[in-house]
C-alpha cells in the first residue's frame, strides 16, 4: 500500500525527528558554500571550480542575506501548512507533518537535461514494452532473457491481468525514476516506480511554493515550467476513454485520507479538475463504473489510480481489500474503463529487473538502454547471491516487492549476527531479495542555521505517456538526506525536499494548465456537480460536529463565568445550568447522576466534557471528529479554510495546557480561542464557498445541529420553572452563552422573562440564532437539493422540516410559558420542543438514507484466506 | 468417450444478497485428449452480465453479476466433452525417461520454452508452500536413479495408502501442513500434497481439476448426481512432458478423467468464487454432478 516516498537508496527515514520545521535563524549566515572532500558535488566540478549555471543563485542568495532567507523559508513553511502540504507517516490524520522545503532549489542546467531526459523517455519506452510482454506473449522469458522465476515469483505479478490491454498506445502511463549522480559524475537510476508513483504533486507544490517566496530569483533564473507534464497527463487521461462518448469521465482514486500521500492526492484532484474518490464511492453495475453521486450514478470512464493494484479488486485480486472497487478488473478486461496505472504494473516495480535491462533493451531495441542503472545482484541467482554474502559491506539489501514492514538494509550497518541472521533470511527465500551496490549520492547546498551545508540528494523525475511517446518533466522532486557523512544511517532522519531548476537558455513561454488547454478543460466542466455521496456526507457532519463542539464550547464559557462570579449561584440554578450542560453535550449521565456535588466532583466532570477524547459529546471528541470529516473532503476547502483548521488543531493541542492547573483561573478564556476559531470557519465557508452542492450539505448539517441544540438548550433550562431569581440567573446565562444579553437588554429594558427570553431565542426572525431562522434555512437548504421528481410534491424530509418550522411558528408564547395546573412544568413547551427534536431526528435519517451510501463491506462468497503471507 | 456433465451449484441465504460479482471455472477447458463439443451456463436470477474468457492458464472464466436482492443463487453448467482416447495407457509401465536426477538437471539445463514457463510450477503458490517436512516425506519416492514418472506413480501410492480419506476433516482452507500431520483429507488436499511434494523436491507440477466417471455397483442403476468434481495433480518431466496421476484413487488419469482447469493450486482455477454485499451470512450450499456417458 505504501509508496515510501523518503525511503530511498541512501534513506531511512521511517520516523523524522521533531525539530525538522523548527525555522533555523540566523544573523551573520556564510554563504560560502564549500563542498566536502569525499563528495562528488553539483555546485563544483572535479577540479573544484564553481560550475557557471550555480553562480547565479548562489550570488543572488549571499545578496539577500541571511536573515532574508531565512525569513523565505519561514514564509514557504507557512505556506505550506497553510495548504495542508503534508506527508503522512502514521494511520492518525492528527500526526501528519508538514512537508519540509529547501529554499536553496536543486540546478540543473538543460545541457545536461535534455541527456537525462532522453534516457529517462528510453526507459519509459523500454518498461512499456517489458510490461506488455509480461501480461502478452512473455517473449522475455521464452527467450531466456528473464529468468522465469524473476517473474513468476513476483508478488506484482497479477496472474488475472494476462491479455488486458488498453485499446492502443504505450500500457505504462505514469513512471517516475530516482536517480543519484555517481562517481563518474553521470544520474544512476535506482529505483523506478511504476505503479501510482508519487512525488509529482509535491514537486509542483514545491515549485508553486518556490516560486511565490522567492519570485524575482525564480523569474530570472529561466526555469523550465512544470504545467506541460500536468497538461500532457490530462489529455492523455482523456485519450485512454475506452467509450464513445462527448465527454470522459475521469476520477483520482485515493485510499483515503489514511493514506501518506493523501495531500498529494487531493491536489492533484484539485489541479487536474477531477473528482477525488475513494473505492466506496465507486461500483460495478451492468458491466461499467459509476459514481455515487448525489443525484444518481455517474459513469467513469478512466481511473487515475493511486491505491496499489492489488488491493484494487476484492473480487479478483486482494479479497479482503476494501479500497478498491468490487469486479472493476473485469469492467477493465472488456475494456469498458481504463485504470492508469494499468492494474499489474507493479511487477516492473521489481528492482532486480534493473540487473536485466541492458539485455532487455538489446533484445527489444538492438541496444543497451543509455542511462545506467545501479548495479543490482539478485539473490534468486546463486552466482549473484554468493557476490552478496561477500560483499555485504557494499551493499543496499532490499526485498523484491514493497511491503510498508519491509525496509531496504545497508549492508555495512549490519554486525555479524545481524548478518548472520540476514543470510539466513536470505537463503530461506533467496527470490525475494535483491542488493545494489551502494552509490555515494552527490550534494548540494541545503540551507541551515550555519549557512549553507552540503547534503546528499536523491532526484525523482516523472515521465507520462504522450500520443507518440512520453514526456518527461523537467525536474522533479528533490529529496535531501541529513547530513554529509558518507554513510547516511537511519539515526539521521531529518530530511526534506528541494524544488528542482532546469535552467533554460532563454525564458521560456508561460503555459499554464488552466489557461491555454480550453478544450481539454470543458471535459469537466459538469463534473463539479457530481458531487460524491461521501464527500456530501463528510461535509454534512463536518457542519454538524463543528455546531455541538461551539455549543458545548458557548454554553461551558458561560458555567465558567457563573460559577465563579462574585454572586453565588444558588444550588437549583447552578444544577440547572449544569444539567443543561450534560444534556446539550449529550455526555450523559454527567450531571445528571446525584453524586457530583461538590466542586470538586464538579471541576472533574467539566474537565472531562472539555478533554476527555474517549467520551462521546466531549469537546475535543466533537472537533477531532470534525477535522477527520475535514480530512476526507479536503479537496473541497479553499486555503483560508486549511489555514483556519491549522489554527483548530493548534488550538485543541493546547486546550489540554490551558486547562491544567484546572479550573481555577478564568478557565473561560481557554475556550475562547476555540470558539473564535470556529466562528471564523463558519464565516468562510459562508462568504467563500462556491454555492453548489457541498455547500448546502454542510449548511445542512450546521443549521439542523443548530436548531437542535436550540431545543435541547431550552428544554433543559426553561421547561421546569423556577423561583424568579433562579429562572432569570439560568436564562441570562443561556442569553450570555449566545452574547445575547446585551441584546435583550437593550430591547427589553427590564429584567430577563422567560416569554420575551423565548421570544428572542424561538420566534425571532431577526436573529439568526433563533429556532425559527435556523428551521428555515434548513428548510430553503433540502428545497435546494436535487430532487428525483418534483411532480410528487414535497420530499418527506421536506415535511419534517415545514412540520417542525411550522409549529414554531405558529406556537403562542402565553401558552407556552404557562404551567400545567398546579405543576411547576411547561407542558406545552415540552410538547413543542419534544416534537421538534423528533422532526429533527427524522430528517437526518431522511436525508441520510437518501443522498448519503449505506453500502455495507462485502464478503467473500466462499471463506478463505490463503493470500496472506 | 463422450460425456456429457450437469454441474449445479445452489447457494441458500438466510438473508438476501444485495449484490454479487462472481467468477467460474465450471466449464471444461480444451486440452490433447479432450475436446469440449459444448457447453452452456446458466444462472437464477438472471444476471446482468455474462462475460466468458480464457485465464492465465487457458482455462474457460466466466464472469458473472446478480445486481438486484436474491435469496438464491443457482448456477447450472452443462457441458459435452470427447475424450479421444490419445491420453495414455493406464498400465503403462513408467520406467522409463528422465531419472529424477537427470530431471532436476534438465530443469535448469534446458532452455526450450515449455521447460522455461514450467518452471512457474516449482515456485510455491498460494495454497501450496514446500517444506522440509513435504520433502521428507517425498524422499523415499524420489530416488535418484529412479525415473521421475516411476517415482511420482509411488508417491500417488503412498499418499492413497498413508491417508485416508475423510470429508469432514479439511475444508477449503485447511492448510497443507496439517492435513500432512493428521493423514487425512480429500482430493484436493491429495492433489496439494503430491504437488507440495513434488515442488519440495524441485519438480514443476500442477493442479488439475475435473470430474471422475463413477460407475455403480454391478447390478445398480447409477443415481443422478451421485458424481462430484475431482481433483488430482501433473507433473512436467523437462524435455518429456506433463503426466497425470490421482493420488485419491491410485490410479493414472485416464478414459474416466474429465479435465475443466488446471493451475498452481485450487486458488487459481476455485470453481465459484466472489464477493456479496449484505446478507449471506448463513449460506448453504449444496453442488450436484452427473457425469453420463452418451458414447463409447
Amino acid at each position: 500500500m505504501k509508496d515510501i516516498l523518503l525511503q530511498t537508496a541512501w534513506s531511512p527515514p521511517r520516523q523524522l525527528s521533531q525539530s525538522q520545521h523548527q525555522v533555523q535563524s540566523t544573523r551573520d549566515a556564510d554563504f560560502a558554500y564549500e563542498q566536502s572532500p569525499d563528495f562528488i558535488d553539483e555546485v563544483y566540478d572535479t577540479s573544484g571550480e564553481q560550475r557557471s549555471h550555480w553562480q547565479y543563485l548562489l550570488s543572488s542568495m549571499a545578496s539577500l542575506g541571511g536573515d532574508a532567507v531565512a525569513d523565505r523559508q519561514r514564509k514557504a513553511l507557512r505556506i505550506l501548512r497553510d495548504d495542508g502540504a503534508t506527508y503522512n507517516l502514521s494511520a492518525q490524520p492528527q500526526a501528519r507533518r508538514t512537508w519540509g522545503l529547501d529554499p536553496v532549489p536543486l540546478l540543473i542546467d538543460s545541457e545536461e537535461w535534455s541527456g537525462i531526459e532522453s534516457g529517462l523517455i528510453e526507459r519509459s519506452e523500454l518498461l512499456d514494452l517489458v510490461l506488455k510482454d509480461i501480461y502478452g506473449p512473455r517473449d522475455l522469458i521464452r527467450h531466456g532473457v528473464l529468468p522465469p522465476e524473476l517473474v513468476f515469483s513476483h508478488a506484482g505479478f497479477l496472474r488475472q491481468c494476462q491479455g488486458i490491454k488498453m485499446s492502443s498506445g504505450q500500457q505504462l502511463i505514469l513512471h517516475s525514476v530516482d536517480m543519484v549522480r555517481n562517481v563518474q559524475g553521470q544520474m544512476c537510476v535506482v529505483a523506478d516506480r511504476t505503479q501510482a508513483p508519487s512525488g509529482a504533486g509535491y514537486a509542483l507544490e514545491n515549485r508553486t511554493v518556490m516560486s511565490r517566496v522567492l519570485p524575482s530569483l525564480f523569474r530570472d533564473s529561466h526555469v523550465h515550467r512544470l504545467s506541460m507534464f500536468f497538461q500532457t497527463l490530462r489529455l492523455k487521461l482523456a485519450a485512454l476513454c475506452p467509450n464513445n462518448d462527448d465527454i470522459p469521465h475521469v476520477v483520482v482514486l485515493t485510499p483515503g485520507a489514511y493514506s501518506e500521500t493523501y495531500f498529494e492526492h487531493a491536489l492533484l484532484a484539485n489541479y487536474l479538475g477531477y473528482p477525488l474518490v475513494q473505492g466506496s464511492d465507486l461500483t460495478v453495475r451492468g458491466g461499467f463504473v459509476w459514481m455515487k453521486s448525489l443525484d444518481g450514478l455517474k459513469r467513469v470512464d478512466v481511473i487515475l489510480r493511486r491505491v496499489d493494484d492489488y488491493y484494487c479488486d476484492a473480487v479478483e485480486l486482494r479479497s479482503d481489500s476494501q479500497l478498491g472497487v468490487p469486479g472493476l478488473l473485469n469492467v477493465v478486461r472488456s475494456g469498458r474503463a481504463v485504470v492508469a496505472n494499468p492494474l499489474g504494473s507493479g511487477v516492473l516495480e521489481n528492482p532486480a529487473l534493473l540487473k536485466y535491462l541492458p539485455a532487455i533493451g538489446k533484445f527489444f531495441l538492438g541496444r543497451e538502454p543509455q542511462m545506467d542503472s545501479v548495479g543490482t545482484y539478485w539473490c534468486g541467482e546463486d552466482n549473484d547471491r554468493q557476490y552478496v554474502f561477500d560483499h555485504f559491506d557494499d551493499l543496499i539489501i532490499k526485498p523484491v516487492f514493497r511491503r510498508s514492514d519491509e525496509h531496504s538494509i545497508f549492508g555495512a550497518q549490519l554486525n555479524s549476527e545481524e548478518k548472520t541472521a540476514l543470510m539466513a533470511r536470505i537463503n530461506a527465500k533467496p527470490m525475494s531479495f535483491v542488493a545494489q551496490d551502494y552509490i555515494q549520492p552527490s550534494n548540494a547546498p541545503c540551507w541551515s542555521k550555519d549557512g549553507l551545508l552540503a547534503r546528499p540528494l536523491v532526484l525523482r523525475s516523472f515521465a507520462v505517456a504522450n500520443p507518440s511517446a512520453y514526456t518527461v518533466m523537467p525536474g522533479g522532486l528533490t529529496r535531501v538526506g541529513s547530513k554529509g557523512n558518507k554513510i547516511i544511517t537511519s539515526s539521521q532522519p531529518q530530511s526534506t525536499s528541494k524544488d528542482t531548476w532546469v535552467l533554460a537558455s532563454e525564458p521560456e513561454k508561460q503555459t499554464s494548465l488552466h489557461r491555454d488547454a480550453g478544450a481539454v478543460i470543458s471535459e469537466s466542466a459538469d463534473q463539479g456537480m457530481h458531487l460524491p455521496s461521501r464527500v456530501a456526507e463528510n461535509l454534512f457532519w463536518m457542519g454538524r460536529y463543528a455546531e455541538r463542539a461551539e455549543a458545548s464550547l458557548r454554553l461551558l464559557r458561560t458555567v465558567f463565568m457563573q460559577l465563579n462570579s462574585v454572586e453565588p449561584l444558588s444550588p437549583i440554578a447552578r444544577n440547572t445550568l449544569l444539567n443543561t450542560v450534560t444534556r446539550v453535550s449529550t455526555t450523559y449521565p454527567g450531571f445528571t447522576r446525584t453524586d457530583i456535588n461538590n466542586a470538586e466532583a464538579i471541576e472533574k466532570e467539566l474537565l472531562e466534557v472539555i478533554l476527555d477524547e474517549n467520551r462521546a459529546g466531549s469537546v475535543v471528541s466533537n472537533l477531532q471528529a470534525m477535522l477527520t470529516s475535514s480530512e476526507e473532503v479536503k479537496e473541497m476547502l479553499s486555503g483560508d479554510t486549511q489555514r483556519v483548521l491549522n489554527d483548530l488543531r493548534d488550538a485543541l493541542a493546547e486546550l489540554g495546557n490551558a486547562l491544567r492547573l484546572g479550573l481555577a483561573s478564568a478557565p473561560e478564556e481557554a475556550l475562547d480561542p476555540l470558539v473564535t476559531t470556529l466562528l471564523a470557519l463558519a464565516g468562510l465557508n459562508h462568504e467563500s464557498m462556491m454555492r453548489g452542492m457541498g455547500w448546502r450539505f454542510l449548511e445542512m448539517g450546521r443549521t439542523l445541529e443548530k436548531s437542535y441544540q436550540m431545543t435541547s438548550l431550552l428544554q433543559s433550562s426553561l421547561v421546569v420553572e423556577l423561583d424568579e431569581s433562579d429562572q432569570a440567573m439560568v436564562l441570562e446565562s443561556v442569553l450570555l452563552s449566545f452574547e445575547m444579553l446585551v441584546s435583550y437588554r437593550r430591547r427589553y429594558r427590564s429584567r430577563v422573562e422567560v416569554k420575551s427570553g423565548l421570544q428572542l431565542l424561538m420566534v425571532d426572525q431577526t436573529n439568526p440564532r433563533s429556532l425559527q431562522f435556523q428551521l428555515a434555512a434548513l428548510k430553503e437548504h433540502l428545497q435546494g437539493l436535487p430532487q428525483v421528481d418534483r411532480a410528487i410534491g414535497l420530499p418527506p424530509e421536506g415535511r419534517c422540516t415545514l412540520e417542525a418550522l411550522t409549529a414554531v411558528q405558529l406556537a403562542d408564547l402565553t401558552q407556552l410559558v404557562a404551567c400545567e395546573e398546579g405543576t411547576y412544568l411547561r407542558a406545552q413547551l415540552e410538547q413543542l420542543l419534544n416534537r421538534v427534536q423528533e422532526l429533527l431526528e427524522t430528517t437526518a435519517t431522511l436525508i441520510s438514507d437518501k443522498y448519503f451510501d449505506h453500502q455495507t463491506a462485502h464478503q467473500q462468497l466462499v471463506t478463505d484466506r490463503w493470500e496472506d503471507d | 468417450m463422450l460425456y456429457r456433465i450437469k454441474h449445479i451449484t445452489h447457494y441458500e441465504y438466510d438473508k438476501p444478497v444485495a449484490l454479487c460479482y462472481n467468477h467460474a471455472h465450471l466449464m471444461p477447458r480444451d486440452t490433447d485428449y479432450q475436446h469440449c463439443l459444448e457447453s452452456h451456463i446458466s444462472i437464477a436470477p438472471y444476471p446482468v452480465s455474462v462475460h466468458q474468457s480464457s485465464d492465465y492458464f487457458g482455462n474457460k472464466i466466466s464472469f458473472f453479476s446478480v445486481e438486484n436482492k436474491h435469496s438464491s443463487l443457482e448456477i447450472v453448467v452443462d457441458s459435452m466433452v470427447r475424450l479421444n482416447g490419445e491420453r495414455i495407457d493406464p498400465g503403462i509401465d513408467l520406467d522409463f525417461g528422465n531419472t529424477c536426477t537427470q530431471a532436476r538437471e534438465k530443469m535448469h539445463s534446458l532452455q526450450d520454452e515449455t521447460t522455461l514457463l514450467a518452471r512457474e510450477f516449482v515456485l510455491n503458490s498460494p495454497m501450496v508452500k514446500t517444506s522440509d517436512a513435504l520433502k521428507d516425506y517425498a524422499a523415499p519416492s524420489f530416488r535418484s536413479n529412479v525415473s521421475l514418472l516411476s517415482a511420482a506413480r509411488d508417491l500417488t501410492r503412498r499418499i492413497y495408502t498413508d491417508f485416508t480419506y475423510d470429508p469432514e476433516s479439511t475444508t477449503v482452507a485447511t492448510p497443507l501442513y496439517q492435513v500432512l500431520e493428521q493423514r487425512r483429507g480429500v482430493c484436493q488436499d491429495f492433489a496439494h500434497l503430491a504437488i507440495g511434494c513434488l515442488r519440495a523436491q524441485g519438480f514443476p507440477a500442477r493442479y488439475v481439476s475435473g470430474y471422475l466417471e463413477t460407475l455403480p455397483p454391478p447390478g445398480q442403476k447409477k443415481q443422478v448426481g451421485s458424481d462430484a468434481s475431482h481433483a488430482w495433480f501433473s507433473v512436467y518431466s523437462p524435455g518429456e512432458g506433463w503426466f497425470e496421476f490421482d493420488p485419491t484413487n491410485d490410479n493414472v488419469p485416464a478414459e474416466q478423467h474429465i479435465t475443466t482447469a488446471w493451475g498452481r493450486d485450487y486458488s487459481d482455477v476455485t470453481p465459484l468464487s466472489g464477493v456479496i454485499f449484505e446478507g449471506g451470512d448463513s449460506q448453504v450450499l449444496s453442488v450436484s454432478v452427473d457425469v453420463q456417458r452418451l458414447q463409447e
